[in-house]
Formats: C-alpha cells, sequence, structure tokens
C-alpha cells in the first residue's frame, strides 16, 4: 500500500483511540471534557522523551500511557466533583497550564518542540491497537461496569441512589480516556517524528469532541464512525479536483454542519448500532430532516 | 428510508461533479507519468514535470501560503517561457496544510505518491516544514523551504533545504555593520518579549558585545503604548544606536518616545520588522534615518527585482513582500537545477547542494553542507521618509 494511504489509515487510528478515549467521558459517564488533546500531549512528550532517551518503543509508549493516566487521575480527583459547565472550565484550564510549562521547560524544547524522534509507529501497530481497544471498550459497554458508566450520564443522582460510586466510576473513565489518549500521543510522536505544543491545543479537543458527538455520543461505534469522517474527509476532498480542493475546507464545515442538522444526536445516535435497530419498525441510520429537528428541539 | 437525506446527498454530489468538471482539464494533464524521461524533444508526447507546493492557502496564515504560491507561480511561468527542460513544461501542484502540521505531512505524501512531484517547495511555517521534511527526506525528493526559521530544518537531512534568513544571522550582519560600516559603539537593545525578538536580541547583543559595547537591554511585550521607563534608563548610558528587535508598530512608537526623552542623536537599527510603509507613516521624522536589515526590497532598481515586482503585481495585482520574493528564488534554484540535472530527484538535490552564489533577488545565495542558506542580508535605510538601499 502507498505511504499515503497508509499514512492516512495511520492518522484515523490514532483519532479513533483519542475519540474512544472521550467517548467514555464524554459519552458514557456524561462529564463534558475540553482538555483531552492535553492528555495526548502528555502521553506523545513521555514516550519520546524516553524513546530519545534510549527505551524500546513499546515500553516508552507504556510509559506515556501511565504517566498521561496519572495525570488524569491527578486532576480527575479534584474536579469530577464539579458538574457540566464547572468541569468543562477546569480541563480547559488544565490544557492551557499544561501547554505553558510545554511551551517554557527546557526538557520539552519549548515552542521548538521535540525533533528526530525515532520511526517506530507503523501501520500493524496502529491497527492492532486500535482494534484491540476498540474491543475491549465494546465489551465494556455491556458489562457492569459499562452498565454503571452509562447509568452515571443519564441520572447521576439516581444511579447514587442506588448505591453506585458515582466519583469512584467517573474518575476511572477519566483515567482510562486519558491512558488512550497518551497511547494515541506516543503512536503520533513516533510517527511524524516531530512535536511541539502546538500539536495539542484546544482547537485539537475541539475535533476530538466532534469526531465523538458527530459519531454519535455514548455509542462504541460512534467514535469509529466520528473518527474515520474526521479524519478522511479533508483528504478525500482534496483529491476530488483541484477546484473542490481550493474549497474543500468550506466543504468540510458545511457537511459538518448538514450532518449535524440531519442527525443532532450523531451519526450512530446514542444507543449502539444494533441496539435500536428496530426502533419504528426499521433499520433506521438516517432519519429525515424533519423528525431529527424536531427531536433537537425537544 | 430517510428520502430526504438522499436528497441532499445526491444535490451535494451533483456539485461537486460540476465544480469537478470545471476543474477537469487541469486533472488530465496530469494523469501521465512526469518522470519518464528520454531524450526525444517530442514534447507532446510527455507530460509535464511537476513542481509541488505546500503551505497554509487557507485558515488564519494563508497570506503566508499565497505568497509562497504565487512567488513560485512566477517563477515557473518564466522557466516555462523560457522553454523550459528541453521543451517540457513544469506544472506547479499547490496543497494546502491549513498551517497544520498532521495535513502538511499528508500533503507531501500526496505531492510525492500521487503527483509525483520531482522537488517541493515548501513547506511555510517552521512548525509544518519540520513534521513534512522527514516524508520528503525518506521519499527522497528535495524539499526547500522559503520561510521556515526555526532551528533544525535542514538538520532533518540531505534533501531538505531552506532559503531565508535566520533571525540570529541577520541581527548579526547588523551588529557588524553597524560597527564597521557606521561607526557605531555604544548600543542599547529594546525587543519584544517572543521567540523572534528573543532571537534577534540575543545574537546582536553576542555580536555587540565583540564589537563594541552594549549598554543595556530592555524588553516589552507586543501592543505596548508607553516605552518611557525603558528609554529613560537606557538615556542614562548614553548610547551611539538602540537595536529594537521587534515590529514596525511598536517601533515607530519607540522612535518617537526617544525623540521625545532627548535620544535625538542615537540612531535606530532594526531587524526585517521594520519592513512596512507603515513604519514611515506611523513614526514620522523619529524614525528618519533608521537603519535595518531584510531579506528583500520591492524597491530595488536591480533589473531581476523589477522585473519580479512587475511581473507580480499584473498577475496577481498586489505588491510582493518577502515571502513571495523567497518563493521565487527558491523555486529558481530547483528549476536551475533541474535544467542542470535532469528530472532525476537525486542529480536535482546533488546540483542543490552545490548551488554557490545562486544570483536571486534577495542576494546571492550559497549552501551551506546543511543544505541552509548563506546570504549577505540586505541593509536598508530610511530617507527622507523612504526606503533606500545602503547594501
Amino acid at each position: 500500500m502507498s505511504g499515503y494511504y497508509s499514512q492516512i489509515i495511520i492518522i484515523t487510528g490514532i483519532n479513533i483511540l483519542l475519540a474512544m478515549g472521550l467517548n467514555l467521558i464524554t459519552g458514557y459517564t456524561g462529564q463534558l471534557s475540553l482538555g483531552h488533546a492535553t492528555f495526548m500531549g502528555i502521553g506523545a512528550y513521555t514516550s519520546s522523551l524516553l524513546t530519545k532517551a534510549g527505551l524500546p518503543f513499546y515500553i516508552s509508549l507504556l510509559a506515556g500511557v501511565l504517566i498521561a493516566s496519572l495525570f488524569g487521575l491527578a486532576i480527575g480527583m479534584p474536579t469530577l466533583r464539579l458538574r457540566g459547565d464547572y468541569l468543562a472550565i477546569a480541563t480547559l484550564g488544565f490544557g492551557e497550564i499544561v501547554r505553558t510549562f510545554l511551551n517554557n521547560l527546557s526538557i520539552t524544547g519549548g515552542p521548538n518542540g521535540i525533533r528526530a524522534i525515532p520511526l517506530k509507529t507503523d501501520l500493524t501497530t496502529v491497527i492492532i491497537l486500535t482494534a484491540v481497544c476498540f474491543y475491549l471498550l465494546y465489551r465494556l459497554q455491556s458489562s457492569r461496569l459499562g452498565k454503571v458508566m452509562r447509568a452515571i450520564g443519564q441520572d447521576e443522582i439516581a444511579s447514587e441512589a442506588t448505591g453506585v460510586n458515582s466519583s469512584y466510576y467517573k474518575i476511572m473513565a477519566f483515567v482510562i480516556g486519558a491512558g488512550l489518549a497518551g497511547m494515541a500521543g506516543g503512536l503520533y510522536a513516533h510517527y511524524f517524528r516531530y512535536i511541539n505544543p502546538a500539536n495539542f491545543t484546544f482547537n485539537k479537543s475541539i475535533e476530538i469532541l466532534c469526531m465523538v458527538v458527530l459519531g454519535g455520543l455514548g455509542n462504541p461505534f460512534g467514535p469509529v464512525v466520528g473518527g474515520v469522517i474526521i479524519s478522511i474527509l479533508p483528504e478525500a476532498l482534496r483529491n476530488i479536483s483541484p477546484v473542490v480542493s481550493q474549497y474543500r475546507m468550506v466543504l468540510y464545515g458545511v457537511i459538518l454542519i448538514v450532518m449535524m442538522i440531519i442527525r443532532p444526536q450523531g451519526i450512530l445516535g446514542g444507543n449502539g448500532l444494533f441496539i435500536n435497530a428496530n426502533r419504528k419498525g426499521n433499520f433506521k441510520i438516517f432519519r429525515s430532516v424533519k423528525g431529527a429537528v424536531k427531536n433537537a428541539d425537544s | 428510508m430517510g428520502k430526504r437525506f438522499y436528497l441532499a446527498l445526491a444535490m451535494v454530489l451533483v456539485v461537486a461533479l460540476l465544480v469537478s468538471a470545471c476543474g477537469g482539464s487541469q486533472t488530465q494533464q496530469s494523469s501521465q507519468p512526469a518522470q519518464q524521461n528520454s531524450s526525444s524533444q517530442k514534447s507532446e508526447s510527455k507530460g509535464p514535470l511537476k513542481l509541488g507546493m505546500v503551505g497554509p492557502l487557507t485558515g488564519n496564515t494563508a497570506t503566508y501560503g499565497t505568497s509562497v504560491k504565487n512567488g513560485v507561480e512566477i517563477a515557473v511561468d518564466e522557466f516555462n517561457a523560457n522553454g523550459g527542460y528541453n521543451g517540457q513544461t513544469v506544472e506547479l501542484v499547490a496543497e494546502d496544510s491549513r498551517g497544520d502540521q498532521t495535513e502538511a505531512s499528508n500533503a507531501t505524501r500526496k505531492l510525492i505518491e500521487q503527483d509525483k512531484v520531482f522537488a517541493i517547495v515548501g513547506a511555510v511555517l517552521s512548525s509544518e516544514t519540520l513534521t513534512a521534511a522527514p516524508t520528503a527526506n525518506d521519499a527522497g525528493i528535495p524539499m526547500i523551504s522559503p520561510s521556515a526559521t526555526a532551528p533544525g530544518v535542514p538538520e532533518v537531512g540531505p534533501y531538505i533545504f531552506r532559503n531565508c534568513i535566520a533571525d540570529n544571522v541577520q541581527a548579526a550582519q547588523m551588529a557588524e555593520y553597524a560597527a564597521k560600516e557606521l561607526g557605531l559603539k555604544k548600543f542599547a537593545v529594546m525587543y519584544t518579549n517572543n521567540d523572534y525578538g528573543l532571537a534577534l536580541k540575543n545574537a546582536f547583543t553576542n555580536t555587540a558585545q565583540n564589537l563594541g559595547e552594549v549598554v543595556g537591554v530592555e524588553a516589552y511585550m507586543d501592543g505596548d503604548n508607553d516605552f518611557r521607563a525603558q528609554l529613560s534608563k537606557l538615556k542614562q548610558q548614553n548610547p551611539d544606536a538602540l537595536y529594537i528587535g521587534g515590529y514596525y508598530t511598536e517601533a515607530a512608537k519607540i522612535a518617537q518616545q526617544a525623540k521625545q526623552q532627548g535620544l535625538d542623536k542615537v540612531v535606530i537599527l532594526g531587524g526585517d520588522g521594520f519592513y512596512s510603509p507603515q513604519l514611515v507613516e506611523l513614526g514620522g521624522d523619529a524614525v528618519e534615518g533608521a537603519v535595518f536589515t531584510a531579506g528583500f526590497f520591492s524597491g530595488d532598481t536591480a533589473d531581476p527585482v523589477q522585473r519580479f515586482v512587475s511581473a507580480y503585481k499584473a498577475k496577481f495585482n498586489a505588491e510582493p513582500d518577502m515571502f513571495a520574493a523567497q518563493a521565487y528564488d527558491a523555486a529558481n534554484i530547483v528549476l536551475t537545477a533541474l535544467k542542470a540535472a535532469g528530472p532525476d530527484s537525486k542529480a536535482i538535490m546533488e546540483k542543490m547542494a552545490a548551488t554557490k552564489d545562486f544570483p536571486g533577488i534577495t542576494g546571492t545565495t550559497s549552501f551551506d553542507e546543511q543544505g541552509d542558506a548563506v546570504k549577505q542580508v540586505l541593509i536598508l535605510k530610511v530617507e527622507n521618509g523612504k526606503f533606500n538601499k545602503l547594501r
């Protein structure tokens, strides 16, 4: 396969990993996190500094995952007592703090970033890791843990009333999500061989959130669909023709808007590809504009 | 199934089809492999050779990318008008990166693998160049950035070149010129506190310390309006010259306030951040006599510069800036190598690396062993409210 296509598949895989992690946090337990790219950055910096120090790739990748999870734990413990907007602002602030540190520490190279990271990530690694993580998260969905997380997301007070320690599960989701982002960051850094703080800004966090919302919040297939669309669309538009390529970012925006009008609950909706297959009589991936707008209003 | 969705989808597809049909003539040209070269002169049997360009053509850094693309376009037009490579024309394939690092790398791969370009001019921003350059270097395609000033760009590999003036180089050359040619001895320095200002300040003070004396260094922030505190501190040291490592907006204000404070004998020195007609409009009399370094001077009376400026104005109805000029030179370096070596990327790389005293519109250019441009920076002076070339 040509390097161009394998590069796009690698980017897609990395984005799916990021989106799956955020889906666990935002889709399942209902915590709006706006700092997901920060965990990616922590994973990317940790693993690339370690590989450059001479550690084997898989060990430094694992270290990236662990450090990102650790940060997830550290930021999750105090902030997950906050709800909704407050958590969003706290994660936003966390992202800015980390970015400022990355920009000013000498070990991270400041705004110049880290260069000449060895090329370690390949297509097979990304596909295997993405598939394994997807399988685990898919199994999680129907497990007790997944159901508890979903219950917290739907009604935290009700689930507390039934004896669920909601903080514990929220933090658990946050830590797992951060770890996945850390892995994605490590894979990213060892593929592009250059990272700087501008890779992991608020914009990237929003892009990840976009994938999750577009695919369908809380749906295990949602991040896959959202990740594939957001990653491939700009490149696909680039290749249609030179003229389309000129306006591709306009088309990209238009397509996203149109999709959100048609399917405000995400392409797959909230409850899984197969669970609501029989609702309203048939397998409806796409509903009519009118019905969907009505849903959004209510 | 949602009929309206399919209606919308169909509409989008129809629009896409129409748009792609409009651009179809361009895509057809590119279907032939460009690099199969034989000595035959039948140009109609061969597709054009392709030169790639990567940079932000959309997004908030699009002005830089567009300037670079325009500059390369002028160079390609001239090359084709002069007969191309043995009658074979060169076609420019420009790809957008949005200023995004990942996309710059995607675009570079696309140019190399789908379009089979023989060389790439780009990328434009430092961060995207550092991400895209390893891809080009691994593929063995020469890549020359007209504007990535960050450290480490040419070090990526033998196929990576750079044709621009690094911040530290221009500041060091300014210090040298001021001490040796202008006879200045006591320097005060003010700089804007970001990576640009910092690089200028460090290089200027390092060189000036060896050739004279640096009597004071003061920082300010972009957007500041009042510099009197810093200036009165510097005034006590009685400097001959004030080097301002920053942009023209603040520099004009600093010059005015320096004059008000009685620092009217000091010579104002600066970097390429001064290069804008706004400097004189804002600074008025206060910037008269200011001396600064620049990568390009569109008022230069030299023939090649005027030819470029008029071609640029005719084609794009705009004044060329430094990015366009450096891109024009970069593209000409590549095209000269193509003419000498033929459409073989390795041979082009070797020819480019051997470039010595290339006469461009941004000064004569040679490459050091890393592939970084070594050139003499232009030095301009404000005289009667106009820029004049000193060197």
